[in-house]
């Protein structure tokens, strides 16, 4: 633990609480240890106790928000088993917050805004922020169209589409990445909790991500509404997972249920221990 | 085969033939997809640099090295000849194979070899070496001032930067991962 660190973490904390309070935000505690840890077919939960604990509190907060409140935040801790190097821990900190009524370009607003008011709380300069899409920053990067591109184009390796776009992803884009950055437009088989959109050229998962410094700092989605479309993806993660060897999620069916009661809504998840590090140019997230 | 989960700087992997050396890792997880790890490898013959990412669940080959203690002799202008100290072979390296080493090789120093497939094709020196300064402008006497630094050139024909008070014929330390001075040395 070094003193610094604790003290930016504490300081930005503070930050954070104080702008979703002044954006009419209620802080929410959700339970830490859930029954259905995620959806996504390469998240590892970590089992406790018959239970799991969460991989983000995704799940519980859009029960909150199906109940009828409007502008919900939670700031703790989340767990992914497997996940160790300098921008991942198993054990680390989300800061997420869902608002009905809002577009992804309001959730990316108030990034900015909050990122502002975490960095001035910091005494670093805040950064300017560029919007731009998936198929904008990758042909940049790679010279190739991933909307246009098969995944033998991308990579030249015997794969999916989604496992070559994301090594093309992690090898070339995000390392040529500068500033801070808003990616939306995502591929539409990369939705998970996303509402998909037909976009020129190809279909899109409505959801965006924030990089800084070409460290991916938040994902945001256009909320998913549709129960029955819900519960297919879960399913699909779930195949996709046994084909892998991996165990599937139990399938949480209070989500379901409130999915199909939720009020048009986007929803964003931030790493809020990669913001710090990253605002005060710390080479990992450790403590 | 290694695992990825097994990628750690200093690993020997063999990739389309050639022998590589991992010199950076870092695990990646984009927020809705697989897991990576991007690597640079160092090629152990040419010293070119790869930039590799690799998949969760992928495998790597291990390459075919193995180490030993050897005492550097002599070069003798064209190769580089050193002594096994175990079996007490000779053996010569190329330039090329010695590279940037050879700045801090000094007669009967041990240092590590590195062959592959029985062919020698790096030397691995010890972090710290002491060398002689057989150049450098006079020392000024009770200069200490931090930072401070002239060029003196080393029994090896390297020049380093070292402190004002250093004298020729005096004994250094010097770190050969960054090639700096250390302290002085008494002999």
């Amino acid at each position: 633990m070094r003193a610094e660190r604790c003290r930016a973490r504490g300081r930005a904390l503070a930050a954070l609480r104080r702008w979703f309070e002044a954006h009419g935000y209620l802080e929410i505690q959700t339970p830490v240890l859930v029954p259905s840890p995620a959806m996504e077919e390469h998240l590892s939960p970590i089992e406790a106790g018959g239970a799991f604990l969460r991989t983000s509190p995704e799940f519980a907060l859009k029960r909150v928000i199906a109940a009828g409140l409007g502008r919900v935040y939670e700031i703790g801790p989340c767990f992914r088993d497997r996940e160790i190097g300098p921008w991942h821990r198993r054990e680390f900190t989300m800061c997420e917050w869902y608002r009905t009524g809002a577009e992804l370009g309001d959730l990316m607003d108030e990034v900015e805004a909050l990122v502002d008011e975490v960095a001035r709380a910091l005494g670093v300069r805040p950064p300017s922020w560029r919007r731009a899409t998936v198929r904008e920053i990758f042909s940049e990067a790679t010279g190739l169209d991933p909307a246009i591109a098969s995944a033998d184009e991308l990579s030249g390796i015997d794969e999916s589409f989604d496992d070559a776009f994301l090594r093309r992803w992690v090898s070339d884009v995000e390392p040529a990445m500068r500033g801070a950055l808003f990616v939306s437009d995502w591929p539409a088989s990369q939705a998970a909790l996303a509402q998909v959109r037909q976009a020129p050229g190809w279909p899109v998962a409505c959801r965006f991500e924030a990089y800084l410094h070409g460290v991916e700092l938040a994902n945001a989605f256009l909320e998913l509404l549709d129960p029955v479309e819900q519960r297919r993806r879960f399913a699909s993660a779930n195949a996709a997972r046994l084909a892998a060897g991996e165990p599937p999620h139990p399938v949480d069916e209070a989500l379901i249920e409130a999915v199909g009661r939720m009020p048009r809504t986007s929803g964003i998840a931030l790493g809020f221990d990669r913001l710090v590090a990253a605002l005060c140019g710390w080479d990992s997230i450790a403590p | 085969m290694y695992q990825t989960s097994d990628i750690r700087n200093g690993l020997k992997v063999e990739i389309d033939g050639q022998p590589y050396i991992v010199t950076y890792f870092q695990f990646v997880k984009p927020g809705k997809g697989q897991a990576f790890t991007r690597t640079k490898l160092k090629n152990l013959l040419s010293g070119n640099v790869l930039d590799r990412t690799f998949k969760t669940g992928e495998t790597l080959q291990p390459a075919d090295i193995t180490e030993g203690t050897h005492q550097y002799l002599y070069s003798d202008g064209e190769a580089f000849h050193f002594m096994n100290m175990e079996t007490f072979d000779q053996l010569e390296l190329t330039p090329e194979s010695v590279g940037d080493a050879r700045n801090f090789l000094v007669e009967e120093m041990e240092v590590s070899l590195m062959f592959y497939k029985d062919r020698p094709v790096s030397v691995d020196l010890p972090n710290f070496v002491e060398l002689e300064i057989t150049y450098c402008e006079p020392g000024v006497k009770g200069n200490t001032a931090q930072g401070a630094t002239k060029s003196a050139t080393l029994s090896t024909g390297h020049t380093v930067n070292v402190p004002l008070f250093i004298e020729q014929g005096e004994w250094v330390k010097v770190d050969t991962r960054t090639g700096d001075y250390v302290e002085r040395v008494r002999r």
